[in-house]
């Protein structure tokens, strides 16, 4: 099992969303989130203040799925999420050792 | 008999009856037949067991017994609620003594699935009133004998139940009121909600108790006993019963439904209590005969309905309590009583009319609720029911027009505005002056979103705008603001209160609904074309912003597009609050920081793009709508219309109306006879003066000399010049002195003595002197710092320059003399005034081109010593 978390861009959303479903990808967690890459945010002056937005405000997804899926699914947000241009975001992945269905106690990838 | 076959003919006889009782609510709806039943069904079983656990006389033994409270004493057991059983001693030693049989008699009903709510005292544990368990000695009020020492019942229901109320009424109504007051809370304190849960919800069942033990404790308290008859008012009791019935109909049919204690009215069994007619009496529903299909909207509209009189009884009934209220709360209401006026006097916090038959001026009614959204203060039970019996003279010939707009607007404006239009909803007011909004009278509209009916998301989006002002959240201080800075606000607040109705109307887009049906609105409201345009605007774009989010806010070109939908920052301000307070009231959740902070990028930016793109010039041979609605109207040929409007930047034609295009254009037609046009008007905030002239050096500085010397304020101002080189300068200013208010005669003078000065045959120079002379200096109470910014990269022909400075008398006079003084042309110039702060933008050309970095240094280097130092 691989856990996928993808950072995109929040108006990417309901893109990746339907591509993730498309390949079969069942279940995900988003959450609103902030933070800068090497896209180092900028700067908007308002009446004369100084607006810096170092952590621009990001969506990230995240799902844990069985390694069959994990390739479709990078595919997917990679084909959804790219504009080309920086900002983008990342896709990180990562062992998961185990997965527990809380109701039944049903245990690895038949949990997830 | 064998303690299991006992049980076992026990549960048999329980489920055989229990699914009688089923059936019969099935085939009746009868929701009080149903619990009356239920209990003497458990009854029954308590007297059995009582027979084989405790006595075979059903009076025996002395000093114990036991006592039926809550639901089950007053009788109403519904199907799977806890059943209250008071297990009372006379003495500790009989409580030690019964122990066992005790254990064992709630078990054996355990055993048979009936969910008991045991409680275990002396007598004289009775006798105590604990404020950290109020609702025991609640639960005393509603005692009922069931076996044992009636002996032992007497003197709990004769002697002790009253002897406490007397005693502890204050306490024990205090208590009360904060049970109530923390239960409200948790539910938002509306009892609008999508889903409600009937028994807890403000205006459920639970409160229908409340009104019943408030009236009873007031009573014992005087009476000192128990009162013979029903301690409410007949008006009150008749109302509570209908919302009784009906309220025990549907809890009735929700455990049925869900096998179990939930009181929640989903969606899906809201369907299901339509179809069935749940709890609807004939003459429920007024437009339609019984048997007549019933949505779930209408259902849940009764049920509403039967809701508010609940709360309204209750809030009354609390209000009544001065004891119940905490000092600090007394004292506030005592100096809110100095509010009162020849119409209406405060006493307690609550209005009463000084003449009763007041009312009948639609006016007196009116002023009322304009009263209460100023001071928040709510309406005594007496006002209300005159409001009620003043109504149907009043919807014979209910006000409407501009004079019902200007108290709406009035109204709008105030603090406590969605209190006081929630009172006029609950009195069914608010739907008679607009009919329209019976449309979404407690309309339920199913999204997974939102949380409360479309009226009181209205209400609530209203009042979050009001918070905005007292929030200490940053967001919300810095969006409060905006609030502060719109020149119609009441504009806002009649987009909010329409901006939904549409969701009344099924089928289709409720955005173009919603335009249509506030468009009937307006027209009973007779609101003014200008104005309604603006409303019809923002109801159009509400969901333009939520929309622009969901694309890259960091991308200029959804910047610019969306900056461009709005036009004119006036706008922009405007819908980013309407958006604010609509995701603000849709649940408490809704509107993260996160979501706060996205809103607040992209309305930066559009505003940033909005200062810097004003020099977009009109090509007036171009075809769009616009163009072609003026040409229509045009009062000159259409070669003066093209030379009038070409080179205007696209910013001129959307700050003003094509009426006043028009004017322009006539000003301009008779600039050959008199080369200084000036129009003076005033307007509902400010004066506005329009000047129409030839451009030429020094001319803003000189006009806005010529205003200064008048000590006049220039709040906001717009200066525009075409490729002709014909000026078209609006100035918006405040009379700081009254000169033109107190004075007609002024008028002429004042118009005389600006176009005198135009033309060079007034002294302006000495004009300011004099002015100087007579003022003393202001203590500003913000400190602004100035600042300089200039931008050479958002205009292909000229440059920006930004000056954001402390207000003060002459401030844009200096500016405009300094800019002229360097050389400088001003293209266009873009004033704003945001309380201390003005916020001035010009668009700068020297001889025809854009400034070079050279000349901004100079620019800036004689602003900042023109600006420095007072």
């Amino acid at each position: 099992m691989t856990k996928i978390e993808a950072i995109i861009q929040n108006s990417k959303l309901e893109a990746v969303k339907s591509a993730l479903q498309e390949v079969g990808v069942e279940g995900m967690t988003v959450l609103e989130v902030r933070g800068h890459g090497r896209q180092k945010g900028h700067t908007e002056v308002y009446r004369g203040r100084e607006y810096s937005v170092d952590l621009i405000p990001k969506t990230k997804l995240e799902m844990v799925l069985p390694d069959a899926l994990v390739d479709k699914a990078v595919s997917a947000i990679l084909a959804a999420a790219r504009t080309g241009k920086i900002g983008d975001g990342k896709i990180f992945l990562s062992r998961v050792e185990e997965a527990i269905r809380i109701r039944n106690d049903e245990r690895g990838e038949g949990a997830l | 008999m064998a303690a299991s076959s006992f049980i076992g003919e026990l549960r048999g006889s329980l489920q055989e009856e229990s699914a009688h009782i089923q059936k019969e609510f099935e085939a009746t709806g009868d929701g009080r037949a149903a619990v009356a039943r239920r209990t003497q069904l458990v009854e029954s079983i308590l007297a059995r067991l009582w027979r084989e656990i405790v006595s075979p006389d059903d009076a025996q033994p002395l000093n114990f017994a036991i006592v039926a409270t809550g639901g089950f004493g007053r009788g109403w057991l519904f199907p799977y609620s806890d059943i209250d059983l008071l297990f009372l001693f006379g003495d500790r030693d009989t409580e030690q003594a019964f122990k066992d049989p005790v254990r064992r008699f709630s078990q054996e009903l355990w055993d048979l699935r009936l969910r008991l709510s045991p409680a275990s005292r002396t007598l004289a544990e009775c006798d105590r009133y604990d404020a950290n368990n109020t609702e025991f000695t609640i639960s005393l009020l509603d005692c009922r004998y069931l076996a044992g020492d009636r002996d032992l019942f007497s003197r709990l229901r004769d002697k002790v139940i009253p002897k406490v109320v007397m005693r502890d009424s204050k306490a024990l109504l205090h208590g009360l009121a904060e049970v109530t007051r923390v239960r409200h809370t948790k539910y938002g304190m509306t009892l609008y909600h999508l889903e409600p849960n009937l028994k807890e919800v403000p205006g459920g069942l639970r409160d229908c108790n409340v009104a019943n033990w408030l009236a009873l404790i007031s009573a014992m308290d005087k009476l000192h006993d128990w009162p013979d008859a029903s301690p409410l008012r007949a008006p009150v009791r008749k109302q509570l019963q209908a919302a009784l019935e009906f309220l025990m109909s549907a809890r009735c049919f929700l455990h049925f439904r869900y096998g179990r204690d939930d009181n929640t009215l989903s969606w899906e069994s809201q369907d299901e209590a339509a179809a069935r007619r749940i709890g609807v009496q004939i003459g429920d529903r007024r437009d339609s005969a019984e048997g007549d299909a019933l949505s779930a909207a209408d259902w849940m509209r009764i049920y509403f309905g039967h809701a508010r009189a609940v709360q309204r009884t209750v809030t009354q009934l609390l209000e009544e309590i001065p004891e119940a209220r905490s000092a600090l709360y007394r004292q506030l209401q005592s100096w809110r009583s100095r509010l009162t006026t020849p119409d209406f006097s405060v006493v307690d916090g609550l209005i009463f009319l000084q003449q009763p038959s007041g009312l009948q001026n639609p006016e007196v009614m009116l002023r009322l609720f304009h009263f209460m959204a100023i001071h928040g203060l709510k309406l005594s039970a007496t006002t209300e029911h005159r409001i009620e019996q003043a109504l149907p003279a009043l919807a014979a010939t209910p006000p409407q027009g501009a004079e019902l707009w200007l108290y709406l607007q009035e109204t709008l404006l105030q603090p406590y505005a969605a209190d006081a239009l929630r009172a006029m909803h609950s009195l069914r007011l608010l739907t008679l002056l607009l009919p329209e909004l019976k449309l979404t009278d407690s309309l339920v509209v199913r999204d997974f979103y939102h949380r409360f009916t479309v009226d009181e998301h209205t209400f609530l989006a209203i009042e979050s705008l009001h918070r905005l002002k007292q929030s200490q959240s940053e967001w919300d201080k810095r969006y409060g603001e905006l609030l502060t800075e719109l020149e119609d606000p009441e504009l806002l607040y009649l987009a909010l209160l329409l901006h939904d109705t549409g969701k009344g109307i099924p089928g289709g887009n409720h955005v173009e609904a919603s335009l249509e049906v506030a468009s009937r609105a307006m027209d009973r409201l007779d609101v003014d074309p200008k104005e309604r345009a603006e409303v019809l605007f923002l109801i159009a774009n509400h969901l333009e912003l939520s929309a622009a989010l969901r694309r890259d806010i960091f991308d200029h070109l959804t910047v610019s597009a969306f900056a461009e939908k709005m036009g004119t920052p006036e706008r922009l301000k405007m819908l980013t609050l309407l958006t604010y307070a609509d995701i603000k009231a849709v649940n408490p959740e809704a509107l993260t920081p996160w979501k706060a902070e996205n809103v607040w990028q992209l309305y930066i930016a559009a505003e940033n793009h909005l200062n810097r793109s004003a020099d977009h010039r009109v090509q007036a041979s171009a075809n769009d709508d616009k163009l072609a609605r003026l040409r229509s109207l045009a009062p000159v040929t259409s070669s003066k219309f093209k030379e009038f409007l070409e080179g205007f930047p696209q910013r001129y034609l959307l700050v003003h109306t094509a009426e006043e295009v028009m004017r322009h254009m006539q000003m301009a037609d008779a600039l050959s006879i008199d080369p200084v046009q000036v129009e003076l008007k005033r307007g509902r905030h400010w004066y506005e003066l329009t000047l129409v002239t030839k451009d030429r050096p020094f001319l803003f500085a000189t006009l806005t000399g010529a205003l200064a010397a008048w000590g006049m304020n220039i709040v906001k101002a717009n200066a525009f010049s075409n490729q002709a080189g014909t000026v078209v300068d609006t100035m918006h200013f405040t009379d700081r002195f009254r000169t033109l208010e107190l004075n007609l005669s002024e008028w002429a003078r004042f118009k005389n003595s600006v176009v005198g000065v135009l033309l060079g045959e007034a002294d302006l120079d000495k004009m300011l002197r004099d002015r100087q002379r007579s003022e003393k200096g202001a203590i500003a109470k913000v400190k602004v710092e100035t600042k300089i910014e200039f931008d050479d990269a958002s205009s292909p022909a000229t440059t920006i320059v930004q000056v954001i400075a402390q207000d003060r008398p002459r401030l844009l006079h200096r500016i405009a003399s300094c800019l002229s003084d360097q050389a400088c042309n001003i293209e266009i110039a873009l004033i704003d005034t945001e309380g201390q702060m003005a916020i001035d933008t010009f668009y700068l050309t020297s001889a025809g081109k854009k400034l070079t970095a050279e000349h901004c240094r100079e620019v800036k280097t004689a602003l900042s010593g023109e600006l420095r130092g007072e």
